[in-house]
């Protein structure tokens, strides 16, 4: 793990990767703190990281698009996966240093507030809370970018799709709010989440039984449900929908408030996709 | 040390490799020898444990790979068939990034880089980017990568692709004084080289080992026939009625040749018969002087090519 984290944090700065990442968005904050901040007079330090989400979205691809694509073009990755590591070690070493290259970029964000504070009082801890948020919430990006990278041989093709990707993590809360919230319609989409599960599970072990299986204990537990509590099923497709909305998770940090549920969430969106990049790689030994 | 039970690699439909099994002791070098697409490549990537086979197993000290594969793959030393460089980093960072991925100390791979560096005749290219080295310096930045901690088992696919005819020589040196404390498997379809240093071939066609003999008796063996070619003075006629006085069964070819009123002749006989002595006294009681006389051995390329189009022919 410490191996790959060394080699890919110095491929960053041995590359134009990590000038162009670090570049783009120092460059693009800047100017938005100069205009908004500093020619706007506001001391209002967190709507400024707010905004900077957005940015983040554009750059994010930039900084996970090569991390495992390159390798599987370049065949590179005999050479992680014949030696005595593990995948999981290796992929946490990418993510690592992918996160430590945001952080060292954020860290020199930092002179923002320190400029500000000569000239007005600043509400440090308010600014700590939104630094970890956002942090939090990048780390994510991140695992989301790791796994589209190891999904294809094409850096463009994986920083277009992850860029997608993120885009739709983005915008999903507001997508979610047109979804018809009848305990119905959150019914049939709890079926059509079971029979994508059945199709899965055949995919994966090509095993007709284990698949009806499957199927037939969803169906059955989604009736039970709902003739038990229909309330349960309101609104589902947007509840489960807004469960991957990244950024409302943001939202209490600028405020100061530091919840452990949303450190949690964060925490552990970014491992399961981490989760999902292992099983993906580990996969291929056996196609 | 290595021992592959009814090994098999399907990729959906299409069998790469079908049911082999081979064994192979420690100290030994093995060549796996075939033509593109045998399933060499794919045999080895499943011994590192690269691939995982669909069927059968693979034990290396009579363990399963499977049952610890950062273990086994620890004690392998492994150059693909396309060098696994980073173009981006220097041939240094590289090998220690290597030595690092091979849980080497700091001090061990030091140590380490020099030796092998001189060995591999890298140490002048040490502080450049891999991406401006040649063909045959980056072949050799990748066997330094498989040497790195003097692993017990090397496994080189066609390790001297690329290399001028020099550095083979070299490369295939290295190879022979390794092996005194390795076990080596190398890939090549390059049959001199495999005869040049193997102690044993196994010749992999479609999927199956055709053959696995010393590369000595493999020729013996296979070649079934001694094969004479002569440039004889004389008419057609005469040159006939003396080879076919000779009482062993053989098989006469006759053609023109550039000069004038010489024949090109091929005389076949049986495999343990030396037949040079009788042809030349026969063709001296007619008055056919011999010209040219030259054994016409069956090479490991006639070998090979008789191996893998004849005997699979009928298979698929």
């Amino acid at each position: 793990m410490l191996a790959v984290f060394r080699k890919e944090l110095l491929t960053y700065f041995t590359t134009s990767v990590g000038y162009i990442f670090m570049g783009v968005f120092l460059l693009i904050s800047g100017v938005l703190f100069t205009v908004g901040n500093i020619f706007g007079m506001s001391s209002d330090y967190s709507a400024f990281l707010g905004g900077l989400i957005m940015i983040f979205l554009l750059v994010v691809p930039l900084l996970t698009m090569k991390i495992y694509s390159e390798e599987k073009r370049q065949k590179t990755d005999q050479l992680l996966m014949t030696a005595p590591q593990g995948t999981m070690g290796i992929v946490t070493g990418k993510f690592l240093a992918a996160g430590a290259l945001f952080l060292l970029t954020l860290i020199i964000t930092g002179l923002y507030p320190l400029l500000l504070s000569f000239h007005t009082k600043m509400d440090t801890a308010q600014i700590i809370g939104t630094y970890i948020g956002f942090f939090l919430l990048g780390l994510s990006f991140i695992s989301i970018g790791i796994y589209v990278s190891s999904l294809t041989d094409s850096q463009a093709g994986a920083a277009i799709l992850t860029f997608c990707v993120l885009i739709i993590t983005w915008i999903i809360d507001f997508v979610a709010s047109f979804m018809p919230v009848t305990p119905l319609a959150g019914a049939v989409f709890a079926l059509i989440i079971m029979a994508l599960a059945a199709g899965w599970m055949y995919n994966a072990t090509k095993n007709i039984p284990s698949a009806v299986i499957t199927a037939a204990v969803g169906v059955a537990l989604t009736g039970i449900l709902f003739l038990i509590n229909q309330d349960l099923f309101i609104n589902l497709i947007g509840k489960t929908l807004s469960w991957f909305s990244l950024t409302r998770r943001f939202s209490d940090f600028p405020l100061g408030i530091l919840k452990l549920n949303a450190v949690i969430y964060y925490l552990s969106f970014s491992g399961f996709f981490l989760f999902l990049t292992t099983q993906r790689i580990e996969k291929q030994r056996w196609s | 040390m290595i021992k592959a039970i009814d090994l098999t690699k399907r990729y959906g439909k299409h069998t790469a490799v079908n049911k082999i099994n081979f064994e192979i002791a420690k100290g030994e070098i093995i060549g796996f020898l075939g033509p593109n697409g045998a399933g060499k490549s794919t045999t080895m990537n499943m011994i590192t444990g690269y691939f995982a086979p669909t069927d059968g197993q693979i034990l290396v000290d009579g363990e399963n790979i499977l049952s610890d594969p950062e273990k086994t793959r620890g004690k392998i030393g492994y150059l693909p068939e396309h060098p696994p460089l980073y173009l981006d980093m220097k041939v240094d960072e590289y090998l220690k990034f290597a030595g690092r991925l091979k849980k080497m100390s700091s001090e061990a791979i030091a140590g380490d880089l020099n030796r092998i560096c001189e060995l591999v005749k890298i140490t002048d290219v040490r502080g450049r980017l891999i991406k401006n080295l040649s063909k045959g310096y980056r072949q050799r930045v990748g066997l330094a990568q498989a040497l790195l901690g003097n692993p017990q088992l090397l496994i080189l696919d066609e390790p001297t692709v690329g290399l001028d005819p020099k550095q083979i020589i070299e490369i295939r040196n290295l190879i022979k004084d390794l092996s005194e404390d390795h076990t080596i498997i190398l890939s090549s379809h390059i049959l001199p080289e495999i005869s040049a240093v193997c102690d044993r071939v196994l010749i992999i066609n479609k999927g199956s080992i055709v053959a696995s003999d010393t590369p000595e008796n493999l020729a013996q063996n296979l070649a079934g026939m001694h094969k004479l070619h002569l440039q004889i003075k004389g008419s057609e006629e005469s040159i006939r009625a003396a080879l076919e006085s000779l009482d062993f069964q053989n098989n006469i070819s006759m053609t023109g040749s550039s000069e004038d009123g010489v024949m090109s002749v091929v005389v076949e006989a049986g495999k343990e018969t030396d037949i040079r002595e009788d042809v030349f006294y026969a063709l001296a009681q007619h008055k056919c002087p011999i010209l040219q006389m030259r054994p016409l051995d069956m090479s490991l390329e006639e070998i090979f090519l008789n191996l893998t189009t004849v005997e699979t022919g009928g298979n698929e």
